[in-house]
């Protein structure tokens, strides 16, 4: 028997270990797929890499960015933003609302419209959403629906909303919240209500085959490689002008790609088998993808805020002067120019700039235009002003700065070592980065503070759920277009454990504004005492609003064509209604 | 009747062992930080619906009742419903298994072979060029940052070359293609499977070509060695018949327990590769706080490495009679 070059185990055996098999096997694949051409169906389909795939088709669970990206192309609400202004428009709605004050009513006119199966859009199905979301109190949504008394349905394309009281994010928030087919979840609701657990029963509900509104309905799934979406034949926007836009979809559909990495990604896209990366480049990434000529770089703002929070709670951080100083000697360009480079925007107030409507300009820009020495002798000012002394003081005699030394509070006591939480580098280095900036910063003047990275979740328990921190620094990348956020941050009532007001702010005078701000119809007097409440928290500083990042998104250009930009991104239902083939 | 009280005390030992990682693990979880319905929860959420919400998700009972609900249905074998995808949690887990097993059971399998393969022709030629190459090639390999070398293996084979496909587990222009048949599909599984199964590949040979190399130096040292040699037999046959098969010992028991471990996958070869297996799905659960699918899939490892410890002893009580006394 041959066994040379071979090697044989077993207690006497002639069983084969050289693994030749296993190599013949390996080199038959390679080859195949080096002669296989590559193999296309010839559709005109988007593809849209992603990093994750979506982690629930059920539209109450469904609470990741993932789930959402896929969601938001079938499921549709009755009024969206349009994308130059970001104004509502009547989307499954037909026309703008009808207000009756009186009775404290709104009317909706729906639009013709059927769903991707076939069946017509009627208003039971938009009562039927109400009502299921309120039955079921289901999470994320039902704070649009709460203040909801009563939905009439006179007849199958009008709908009216009675609301128990006046509530502004009624138009912003609660006609934009999706709406979902009757017919399909009626069985769903019914089953959930028999169980013990009706919530946990309608959130653990498996939907295969979402039925929507949409321009795009779910083809295909293959888990953990791909979702594909088709055109939906049954879309009501197709071949009409809505918000002065002409809309498809003219794209056979669309392909989400999952990658578990952005490398995975944007190598794909440099090699043209995908289209767009929908999630936020690196600026690092820019400079190599604009020597495609084929990919495009487009940037876009983000309704994001990111910020250094105080610990209000406590001493020496409840000094409205010390939070005044800190603010005074940050350098805001640094970080746009140096951390950012060059990819954000400064921020003055709690609203992003690219919110125009609710984004509050008139505020004190404390470090605005101040080189170093200028943003010392003003933030030692304020200090001394308030009763601080130094054993060494950053501006001495003769009016030069130096390094300060030996802070003391008002009462004579030394300044403790203080500690500005931030999350770890591997989460977010530009927020890692700012806080050891700010640490520099506050050293020059002689405040002991140590920028500490911690695990993101440790770090959100313990400003959260224990409040037991100095000062940290935070963000939000996707903010909602209303402004009542604002009151949700800062208003005492959300100062306890797992609540909003993180920073324990407490002022009354706020407080009235902004729960008169949430009752306030009239959208003018609603923008004036959203102002108010920006300029009172710029002035108090809770937070001191830092920056906002740019989204910047790598698209192909030689396969479509026509992406819309609007805040957040090119990744939006406009673009996938108005992209059209080369 | 030794190997039967051996084989009950080593049972009773693996049954204590495996409720004790049962209570760690449940404790693990609770006492991480992090709040698994924070992000299902939106800031104008009135505090009794947040209360709803956590309670629905059986969160509010005391810790004990949780525990216990916890251990019941571990043994009902009911793990409950993740948090996230809102699907039995079992379920979730058997989608991601069989492409965590293909991938690594492969790959270990090939890296055993070529590695005791290796292993053997080292050793065989200890001292000379081709052993210090062969040693330092599997050091290097064996050390190498993993996803180094994946990212590398995707930058040269799959954007320059152009070779294999970058990431994933299938194409779409395949698998959409309607005319395409079962053997394109399971070509494009394996087109796919070649350069994650590389990086694997390089990973793991080196281990048991190093372990094989070492276990063949001793056994040429044993006497029946030296018999096959005093009765004429010839090299290739002594190599390879008599000393081969007795040095690949550790490296089978060694490939025992990678396959048990292989279950978990490996985060970082999944990650990159993208390759939806269980291990992305355990990261992704922990982060998440997702716990009734990062203790089943923590439990369902545990229970595989403990059964395959089981087997090992099982075969070596056997193989090795002074183990069972």
């Amino acid at each position: 028997m041959k066994t040379g070059g071979r090697c044989v185990m077993g207690y006497g055996s002639s069983r084969s270990f050289s693994g030749c098999g296993f190599l013949r096997f390996a080199l038959i694949i390679l080859v195949v797929f080096l002669a296989l051409p590559a193999m296309s169906n010839g559709a005109p389909l988007l593809k849209v890499g992603v990093l994750e795939e979506p982690k629930s088709l059920n539209i109450w669970l469904a609470s990741d960015a993932w789930s959402s990206r896929v969601l938001s192309e079938i499921y549709q609400p009755l009024f969206t933003r349009e994308p130059s202004k970001l104004a509502l428009v009547p989307w499954l709605a037909e026309k703008d609302p009808v207000y009756d004050p009186a009775n404290l009513s709104y009317t909706i006119y729906l639009r013709e419209a059927k769903w991707s199966d076939g069946t017509p859009f009627t208003s039971s199905d938009v009562a039927f959403t109400a009502r299921l979301v309120k039955e079921f109190r289901v999470p994320r949504f039902l704070s649009n629906w709460s203040f909801v008394k009563e939905i009439a349905t006179p007849d199958p394309r009008t709908v009216i909303f009675y609301l128990e009281e006046p509530m502004a994010t009624f138009l912003t928030r609660t006609l934009t919240t999706p709406i979902v087919q009757e017919k399909q979840w009626k069985p769903i609701v019914e089953y959930a209500r028999k169980k013990e657990k009706s919530l946990a029963a309608l959130l653990n509900q498996k939907v295969d085959y979402p039925v929507g509104t949409g321009p795009f309905r779910l083809k295909e799934w293959r888990q953990g490689a791909y979702i594909f979406l088709e055109t939906n034949p049954n879309f009501f926007g197709t071949g009409k002008r809505i918000a002065g836009r002409d809309l498809g979809p003219f794209i056979g559909g669309i392909v989400f790609k999952n990658y578990g990495t952005s490398d995975a990604a944007i190598l794909d896209l440099k090699k043209g088998s995908i289209d767009i990366f929908w999630w936020g480049l690196q600026a690092g990434y820019v400079d190599d993808l604009q020597k495609d000529k084929n990919i495009r770089i487009i940037t876009n703002e983000k309704s994001g805020l990111y910020y250094m929070g105080f610990n209000l709670r406590k001493a020496p951080f409840n000094d409205k002067a010390l939070r005044k100083s800190v603010a005074t000697l940050i350098d805001k360009d640094f970080i746009v120019d140096r951390i950012l480079q060059g990819f954000g925007v400064k921020m003055d107030t709690v609203v992003p700039p690219a919110n125009r409507l609710w984004c509050c300009t008139e505020v004190e820009k404390y470090c605005e235009g101040l080189n170093k020495e200028q943003r010392i002798k003003k933030a030692f000012g304020i200090l001394s002003e308030a009763g601080y002394k130094w054993d060494e003081p950053p501006v001495d005699g003769s009016g030069k700065v130096v390094k300060g030394k030996g802070i003391r509070l008002p009462d004579g006591t030394p300044m403790a070592a203080f500690t500005i939480l931030t999350p770890p580098a591997d989460y977010d280095p530009q927020r890692a980065m700012v806080g050891t900036m700010v640490q520099e910063w506050l050293r020059e003047i002689g405040m002991p503070a140590s920028a500490k990275p911690m695990a993101f979740g440790s770090l959100t328990e313990q400003v959260k759920g224990r409040r037991d921190f100095d000062a940290f620094v935070l963000g939000y990348g996707k903010l909602s277009l209303d402004p009542d956020y604002v009151r949700n941050f800062f208003v005492s009532a959300n100062d306890k454990p797992q609540g909003w007001n993180m920073s324990g702010y407490n002022n009354k005078e706020f407080d009235r504004v902004a729960e008169q701000s949430v009752k306030e119809m009239d959208l003018e007097k609603r923008r004036e005492l959203v102002m108010q409440m920006q300029r009172m928290v710029v002035d108090d500083l809770p937070y001191i609003p830092l920056y906002n990042p740019m989204l910047l998104e790598a698209v192909r250009t030689d396969r479509f064509t026509g992406w819309v930009s609007m805040v957040e991104g090119v990744g939006n239902t406009w673009s996938f209604c108005e992209l059209k083939p080369r | 009747m030794e190997i039967k009280r051996y084989l009950t005390r080593r049972i009773i030992q693996i049954l204590v062992s495996f409720f004790v990682i049962l209570t760690v693990l449940f404790l693990l979880f609770r006492l991480a930080p992090g709040d698994p319905v924070s992000r299902m929860i939106d800031p104008s959420m009135s505090p009794e619906d947040a209360e709803h919400l956590i309670a629905q998700l059986g969160l509010r009972e005391p810790i004990w009742r949780q525990y216990l609900v916890y251990v019941k249905n571990f043994f009902t074998g009911d793990f409950g419903y993740s948090f996230h995808y809102g699907r039995p949690v079992l379920k979730v887990i058997w989608e991601k298994l069989p492409n965590t097993l293909l991938l690594f059971t492969s790959s270990i399998i090939l890296s055993a072979l070529v590695g005791i393969f290796l292993g053997k022709i080292a050793a065989w030629n200890k001292g000379k060029p081709l052993d210090s190459w062969m040693t330092i090639g599997a050091l290097v390999t064996h050390t190498v940052f993993l996803p180094w070398l994946a990212l590398i293996l995707i930058w040269v084979f799959a954007y320059k070359l152009g070779w294999f496909p970058i990431t994933g587990i299938i194409s779409e222009e395949i698998w959409l293609d309607p005319d395409a048949g079962a053997l394109a599909k399971a070509l494009d599984v394996g087109h796919h499977m070649v350069l994650p199964m590389a990086t694997l590949f390089c990973i793991h040979f080196g281990s048991y070509l190093l372990i094989m190399r070492s276990s063949m130096l001793e056994t040429l040292k044993e006497d029946y060695i030296l018999t096959a040699r005093a009765k004429g037999l010839r090299e290739s046959v002594i190599r390879d018949r008599h000393a081969a098969p007795n040095a690949a010992l550790p490296v089978v028991t060694s490939v025992g327990l990678s396959l048990a471990f292989s279950i978990n996958g490996g985060a970082l070869t999944e990650t990159v590769f993208t390759w939806p297996g269980i291990g992305r799905e355990l990261v992704f659960a922990v982060s998440q706080n997702d716990y009734p699918l990062a203790q089943a899939s923590f439990l369902l490892i545990a229970l595989v490495v403990l059964a395959a410890n089981l087997v090992v002893d099982i075969l070596y009580a056997y193989l090795d009679p002074r183990i069972r006394y």
